[in-house]
């Protein structure tokens, strides 16, 4: 029906080669990220295809909750791709215990075989069900990964479906203590890699402190956003500009971790569009000066305001490189007359300048985001691979 | 199968399960060993000093073209001496002031303000008067919420040659104070007096030409001669890192 012995031994061998090879540009990308630089990142179908820039369903998983084990007390944790590393290895080496055997392989080790493969195409579904329901984007090296699980469960379906096709001579058998071995030998395979990890990963503690701080000690009354959570407990002032993807995918992390609720953060605008924005030659995202003083007009509903820019961050974006008239329009036709008649006032112009000179003032770099727990700057990548670790050691009751 | 078959199939089966296993353990080795290679990789590159790291801008006032040395020491000095970059009580410099502090003739001191053609205006004033009218509150008002990414905002009031020294002395004095008053209104700024610099400069030092009735006037509707271009205060944001 799905072919003979050896068939499903080398679609189980090629499935786990397939499996082995995406876990492990994946582990490649996290453990690069463990020098605190940046990095291009593996996000392609093909196997073996080279890093890129162009990788941000690949970011989104990896700076994802979801993505490791144990983040709070490990530097971006582990890896949860090393789990996969492993029990692809051991896969693929039974594939080839079972290929070399074909159909002289013991019973029991079929049986086992086709059992162990479904474990992990349901570790591959409860991640694409989490990629496409929490995340909102699937990422090329994790579907990489889903392949390969689905093919190695349709191998174990072909090792069984041929038991019954089967008239030769009957296969050896073997007593119930194999198959433990066996069990024992996948869930070790697994663990392996995931304790040198966990055991050599370096002490960041030592540079968590090290971005900077402001150069004044507080903003004056009113003169950011104040964005406070439900349950705040941690003052944070973080510099965000609408049409920053980087910005919405940093947002929305903290939203759907929890966090951003935990924080009494206050808000500066820091749209890198050169119409405001004097630190640029040229704008970044053109139409940015323009949603920023949508924010700045929402008054109570400036956080409902920012997240309507993020989540229609492309079309904004889009319309912003139109003209202004298209991106004020589509302001117009989502919050009204009176926001829109906002942003043209001059008063919001010079607030919108009071958050750029809150930037100078402080010396800030000029990129998007910036968080500060207090005055001190979040690294760059404390407030992405490793946020989780960074706020246990500085800030833990943000994560209570 | 005979007792011979089944002890060669044994052996096979033993055989095969001996090298699967051996590869297995050694491609667990191999993995296991690069995954801590790329770890202690990135832990090496941790404490080693990155050769080329990315220079990321520091946001900062504007700084433009026009911001020679020469412009900006001059304005360094009046901003000092005028009171303006420390939290002295004194506020603004007169003209004997200007002219010591700035250490630069006329022509020079006017020249420097050449390049702010486009981002200043004048507001005059009638003959004798230092009232704001609303032309000239209307062209204050677009100058100063024209801010950007200036820290400076110059008052240089001045006034017209008719009349005694001392008198026009006080009264652009008189102009620079009605500039000031009607920013406080308008400003709504605890640090405007931090942000402010004034200069009054009577009829005795550095006065415009009729060239400068082509800058932008509050009364450009008007006749605009010798006389009545510097019956005025001219203001402009600075934009230069002083």
């Amino acid at each position: 029906m799905f072919g003979g012995s050896r068939t499903f031994a080398v679609v189980a061998l090629i499935a786990s080669l397939l499996g082995l090879l995406f876990a492990a540009n994946s582990t490649l990308d996290y453990a690069s990220h463990l020098d605190r630089r940046l990095h291009d990142v593996h996000c392609s179908f093909i196997p073996g295809a080279s890093a890129t820039a162009e990788a941000e369903p690949c970011r989104v998983a990896m700076y994802s909750p979801y993505s490791a084990l144990f983040k709070e007390s490990l530097w971006g944790g582990v890896p949860i791709s090393l789990f996969a590393l492993g029990a692809f290895t051991f896969y693929a080496a039974f594939s080839l215990y079972l290929l070399l055997l074909a159909e002289r392989a013991p019973l029991g080790a079929v049986r086992f075989f086709s059992l162990a493969s479904v474990i992990p195409f349901l570790v591959s579904a409860l991640m694409f069900a989490i990629s496409l329901l929490k995340l909102g984007q699937l990422c090329k090296t994790c579907i990489g990964i889903y392949i390969a699980s689905a093919l190695l469960l349709v191998s174990g379906l072909m090792g069984l479906s041929s038991l019954g096709n089967e008239a030769a001579a009957p296969r050896p058998r073997t007593g119930l203590v194999m198959p433990l071995a066996w069990l024992l030998a996948l869930g070790l395979s697994s663990l392996v890699p995931a304790v040198v990890y966990a055991a050599s990963v370096p002490d960041e503690r030592p540079f968590l402190t090290q971005c900077g701080e402001l150069k004044l000690a507080e903003p004056k009354q009113g003169e950011l956003l104040t964005l406070r959570g439900a349950r705040a407990v941690q003052p944070a002032l973080m510099f965000e500009d609408p049409l920053c993807p980087t910005c919405k995918a940093f947002h929305e992390r903290l939203v759907n971790e929890g966090i951003f609720e935990r924080l009494d953060t206050k808000l500066s605008l820091f749209p890198l569009d050169s119409e405001c924005n004097w630190m640029l030659n040229e704008p970044l995202h053109p139409g940015a000066c323009i949603v920023a003083k949508a924010v700045l007009c929402g008054g109570d509903q400036a956080r409902q305001v920012l997240e309507w820019a993020y989540t229609e961050q492309t079309e904004l974006a889009n319309a912003g490189k139109a003209s202004a008239g298209a991106l004020k329009a589509k302001i117009r036709q989502r919050w009204g007359d009176t926001l829109a008649r906002c942003v043209d006032d001059r008063k919001t112009e010079v607030r919108l300048n009071q958050h750029l000179h809150f930037a100078s003032d402080n010396s800030v770099p000029v990129s998007t985001p910036q968080v500060y727990l207090g005055k001190r700057r979040l690294c760059d990548e404390d407030s992405d691979i490793g946020l989780r670790y960074t706020l246990s050691q500085l800030a833990p009751e943000v994560l209570k | 199968m005979s007792g011979l078959e089944s002890a060669g199939a044994s052996a096979t089966a033993k055989l095969a399960g001996a090298v699967a296993t051996g590869i297995g353990i050694l491609s667990l080795a191999t993995v296991t060993g690069l995954v801590h290679s790329w770890v202690r990789g990135a832990g090496e590159r941790l404490v080693t000093p990155e050769a080329e790291r990315p220079k990321v801008a520091v946001a900062d006032q504007a700084e433009v073209q026009y911001c020679t040395p020469r412009f900006k020491e001059v304005l360094e000095r009046v901003l000092h001496s005028c009171g303006l970059a420390a939290d002295e009580t004194r506020r603004g410099c007169k003209p004997s002031d200007v002219k010591t502090f700035a250490s630069i003739s006329d022509d020079d001191f006017n020249e420097l303000f050449t390049p702010l053609k486009d981002r200043g205006g004048v507001i005059q004033f009638d003959e004798g008067m230092d009232d704001l009218d609303e032309a000239g509150k209307k062209l204050l008002d677009d100058k100063w919420f024209a801010r950007k990414g200036a820290r400076y905002f110059f008052v240089v009031a001045r006034a017209s040659k008719s009349g005694t020294q001392s008198k026009n002395r006080a009264l652009s004095h008189r102009r620079a104070n009605s500039v000031m008053f009607h920013l406080k209104e308008v400003a709504n700024d605890p640090e405007l007096e931090k942000k402010v610099g004034l200069l009054w400069l009577g009829n005795e030092f550095a006065q415009l030409s009729k060239e400068y009735c082509n800058w932008q006037t509050s009364r450009s509707d008007q006749k605009c001669d010798d006389e009545a271009i510097n019956r005025s205060a001219f203001v402009s944001w600075v934009d230069c890192r002083l």
